[in-house]
């Protein structure tokens, strides 16, 4: 690829000098929400352990906070850094500046409005109900206001590029600016015109695309840039990096009912939901393929380079995630896992540690080079590295263990509900305490960036 | 044809909106054309064709107990849905009845859609007549002093607040009784 073993391209011609303001201000804000999300991430795992915790105080509750973390994560912190990332990823491959640091700018400020906002409404209860949509119907304007902004910047750059090539990164993100913006008006907007089965049909066309149409295709634009730029290894096949992109394109989209299946929506869409989730096995194995051939005869890279740890287990925990997926999606595994615990360390993988995963390696990367500095501490980077991945599997598997022990006993009608409530006790203990590990890995990661953006050096170096 | 979109933006962008267009309308638009259960309530008096019933709309009073179950997402912790497994239809069941499982045509009044995705806590989509007031403003109170061992939250700001605790529990009593099923109709624990 031309474009991605960028210094022979660049050696060509006249530099481009890149502000990146765009991306400094997406990255810093997105990584503060990261650490106070962080905070509400944990005190939800605490009010599973003792349920009465700040239990007379309604903004505190738990139907309050769990929208706030899942929202705050979602678009505080993973998008808003994904965006952040893609202010810088897009120009360096299109060889121009950034469209507009001007609109970018008013991006990053509308954005910080929105998450702000969010804070506020959930908190007061003013929740719309539908999963991942939670916002109330003014700040769901403003994001797609935000949302066109981001995209008028992306494509006029792309549009001005000075390489006739498009690499697969710039691909995935225009894929996602377009995909979002119907996927988002679907699940914020047309929900508002139906009841019902309908309107639990287009909810769930939005949760899954919001997953699998937004963080995945801007995750793995992240992923297809940094992966051979930190191991300085070109990609390896550009064929398969199609195969990827087209098929994700097209089987994504059909799978929502699977959220409902056994549930009052019809048999047939959950047929077609069943047949179309078990094809995305195409999409991601083609991708994980390509990253692990790009990969081949340097895993040794592994050892000293951050970046590259977040990269590549990223992409194993994608793997993981994208496997389960389609299997959760099997009628008879369906019966066991669905609505257990299993869920939230499903989804975790997915979003912590596939997604963020990437982020953070992008922002490791992109931080130091923005700032034309170092990082302030290799040491606590790789430190932020093993307590994320040390809470992260924790979390996770804990979670599958005491899901499928859970769906298992509530197939048995003989037992008590509240039997299975008391046998999950110790598991969310463990998700609690790897939820500390994992927010200690937030802190180390969000304290490295900073001291390097306000210019501290590290004496350990 | 793909590898044009390679060079070509405008390309990129026709091909990668079509190939998701098909999918997309295809599950979203047409389900709702082609079965007509999503927007029909629910209506039977033939006991041969399964559980009678009618599915009315809710009451402002509903409809305000509804709004606090959303406000204070109850909804992240509890389902409503009774799905097609043995296990879900004993679980809702009562007094060795078992429930009928959960149809669309049940739903088409609720907005927005309150099916949930976790079980937290037990399903409640057969809910309605299963307890008394007095047992439910215990409940909100401290659920740990009726069911040692619950991790539900208390929520004292509702059970101390006569008008709002009314109309929660107005509306919980609706969950399910749409279908006529549970054998002695109220209120036994
Ligand atoms: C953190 C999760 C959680 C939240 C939030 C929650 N519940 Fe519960 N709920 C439970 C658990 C666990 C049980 C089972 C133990 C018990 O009865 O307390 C339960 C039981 C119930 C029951 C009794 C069901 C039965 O069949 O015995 C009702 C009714 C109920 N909850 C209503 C509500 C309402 C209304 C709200 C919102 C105001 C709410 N719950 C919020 C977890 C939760």
């Amino acid at each position: 690829m031309p474009e991605i073993s960028a210094s022979g391209a660049a050696a060509a011609k006249p530099a481009v000098v890149h502000a990146d303001t765009t991306a400094k201000w997406f990255v810093v804000s997105a990584i503060s929400y990261f650490f106070l999300v962080g905070i509400i991430a944990i005190t939800i795992a605490a009010k599973f352990v003792w349920p009465e915790l700040l239990g007379t105080v309604a903004p505190l509750s738990y139907g309050r906070l769990r929208p706030l973390h899942v929202n705050g994560m979602l678009f505080g912190w993973l998008l808003a850094a994904d965006m952040g990332i893609s202010y810088y990823i897009v120009p360096r491959l299109c060889g121009v500046k950034l469209w507009s640091e001007k609109l970018g700018m008013a991006t990053a400020a509308l954005w910080n409005i929105i998450i702000l906002g969010a804070v506020v409404s959930l908190m007061a209860g003013w929740n719309q109900g539908l999963e991942y949509a939670e916002l109330p119907l003014p700040l769901d304007v403003l994001v797609v206001i935000a949302w066109v902004m981001f995209g008028i910047n992306i494509f006029a750059t792309i549009a001005t590029r000075r390489y006739q090539q498009m690499y697969v990164s710039l691909w995935y993100t225009m894929g996602t600016i377009l995909w979002t913006a119907f996927v988002y008006i679907t699940g914020n907007f047309a929900t508002e015109f139906t009841t019902g089965v309908n309107q639990a049909n287009l909810n769930w066309m939005y949760v899954h695309n919001a997953v699998g149409l937004i963080f995945t295709p801007v995750g793995l634009a992240i992923a297809y840039y940094f992966i051979p730029k930190s191991s300085e290894t070109p990609l390896y096949s550009h064929k398969l990096s199609m195969i990827g992109f087209w098929s994700l394109s097209f089987v994504y989209v059909w799978t929502g009912a699977h959220h409902m299946l056994h549930g009052p929506i019809s048999q047939w869409l959950q047929t077609i939901a069943i047949t179309f989730s078990v094809m995305l096995l195409i999409p991601v194995w083609a991708v994980v393929y390509n990253f692990f051939a790009t990969m081949k005869g340097q895993w040794h890279q592994l050892r000293d380079n951050v970046p590259l740890k977040f990269l590549m287990s990223g992409t194993v925990f994608y793997l993981l995630t994208c496997f389960q997926g389609p299997m959760h999606s099997l009628r008879s595994v369906n019966a066991i896992v669905s609505k257990t615990d299993w869920i939230p360390g499903h989804a975790h993988m997915a979003v912590l540690g596939a997604f963020s995963f990437f982020a953070i390696a992008g922002s490791y990367y992109i931080v130091p080079r923005m700032w034309n500095t170092k990082l302030y501490s290799d040491v606590l980077a790789n430190w932020s590295f093993w307590m994320m991945i040390l809470g992260g599997l924790g979390f996770f598997v804990t979670l599958w263990l005491g899901g499928f022990w859970q769906g298992w006993q509530w197939n048995n009608p003989s037992i008590p509900f509240i039997d299975t409530v008391v046998a999950l006790k110790p598991i969310w203990l463990v998700r609690f305490c790897s939820g500390v590990l994992i927010f200690s890995g937030i802190v180390m990661f969000a304290y490295n960036v900073m001291a390097t953006v306000i210019g501290r050096r590290s004496y350990v170096q | 044809m793909f590898s044009k979109a390679d060079n070509s933006a405008a390309w990129a962008v026709v091909l990668a909106l079509v190939l998701f267009f098909i999918g997309g309308s295809i599950t979203t638009v047409v389900p709702p054309l082609v079965d007509k259960s999503w927007g029909r309530p629910f209506s039977n008096q033939d006991p041969s064709k399964g559980p009678t019933g009618h599915l009315r709309p809710y009451t402002a009073l509903e409809l305000q107990g509804r709004g606090i179950y959303v406000r204070e997402g109850c909804w992240y912790c509890h389902t409503q849905q009774t799905r097609t497994l043995v296990a879900d239809t004993k679980r809702s069941g009562w007094r060795g009845v078992d429930s009928p499982i959960s149809t669309p045509d049940e739903f088409v009044y609720d907005k927005p859609h309150m099916f949930g995705t976790k079980r937290t806590g037990p399903d409640l989509s057969r809910v309605g007549g299963k307890y008394d007031t007095q047992w439910h403003r215990t409940h909100f109170r401290n659920p740990r002093d009726l069911v040692p061992g619950s991790v539900m939250p208390p929520f004292p700001w509702i059970a101390n607040n006569d008008a709002e605790f009314r109309a929660l529990v107005a509306y919980i009593q609706t969950l399910g009784r749409a279908k006529d099923w549970r054998p002695d109709k109220d209120y036994e624990k």
